[in-house]
């Protein structure tokens, strides 16, 4: 169960101290920070625009999880996740968002890992932590936690 | 306490853009809404990250329930929502 989080997340897919002017110039970061780690074709960072476009992918608690439209699906080369934070903070249609978990998703696995995901940020000390931390380790162990009573 | 159990027709689940819809149309009902998979707690409906916990994927059953005057219309139109497929009108999709 825990395992799928922390499978899909690799160190250099997280990025601590991004500066954004707008959600558009987050998204384009998270969806080069994809490029980059070989998750995703440049051309998923336009379906990751359409998307927001569509519907906000802003959850709640300072996150958004931004993430391609269903046509987007044929540019990712294999399902990853990144976490960007903005210590600044970006106005995310009216919402301050601190955290962004870019997916790369092909099938509906990812439906369990942002299941996960949303289990993590229920907890508001956990939340909190996670738009605090200022390094990898600490963002890893919080979106992997070692299975605890529950 | 009324509730409907359906199953979910969206493609990719219930999450992204049908949680959104869905925890839209909730939220905006005149009675709160809880919403459960098998097992689980029921959690409110017009809570995207509650939504999202539940990890459900097309064709997953899940419970809503509700209480108080016009619960049942308020189930109906949910459990309406649910069963579609609120991927489909999305641009670059097949609908």
């Amino acid at each position: 169960m825990a395992e799928g989080l922390g499978a899909l997340l690799e160190p250099a897919a997280i990025r601590l101290a991004e500066t954004a002017a707008d959600r558009d110039a987050a998204i384009r970061r998270c969806g080069e920070v994809l490029v980059e780690v070989g998750a995703v074709a440049p051309a998923y960072v336009a379906a990751m625009l359409d998307r927001e476009q569509s519907v906000s992918t802003y959850v709640g608690e300072g996150v958004a999880i931004p993430h391609g439209t269903l046509a987007g699906k044929e540019t990712v080369l294999r399902d990853a996740l990144a976490v960007l934070r903005f210590p600044d903070g970006v106005d995310w249609g009216g919402q301050p968002v601190t955290v962004c978990v870019a997916i790369a998703a092909r099938g509906d696995g990812h439906v369990e890992v942002l299941g996960e995901l949303a289990q993590i940020l229920l907890d508001p000390d956990r939340a909190a932590a996670l738009r605090a931390a200022t390094d990898q380790d600490t963002v890893y162990d919080l979106l992997t936690p070692i299975e605890e009573t529950a | 306490m009324p509730s409907r159990t359906v199953t979910v027709g969206s493609r990719t689940g219930l999450h992204a853009r049908p949680a959104a819809l869905f925890v839209a149309a909730a939220g905006s009902a005149p009675v709160p809404v809880k919403i459960n998979v098998e097992g689980r707690k029921p959690v409110p409906a017009n809570s995207m990250l509650s939504v999202l916990s539940l990890g459900a994927k097309c064709g997953t059953a899940v419970t809503i329930s509700a209480e108080g005057d016009g619960a049942d219309a308020v189930l109906d139109d949910l459990a309406t929502l649910l069963a579609r497929d609120l991927d489909a009108d999305e641009g670059g999709s097949d609908g």
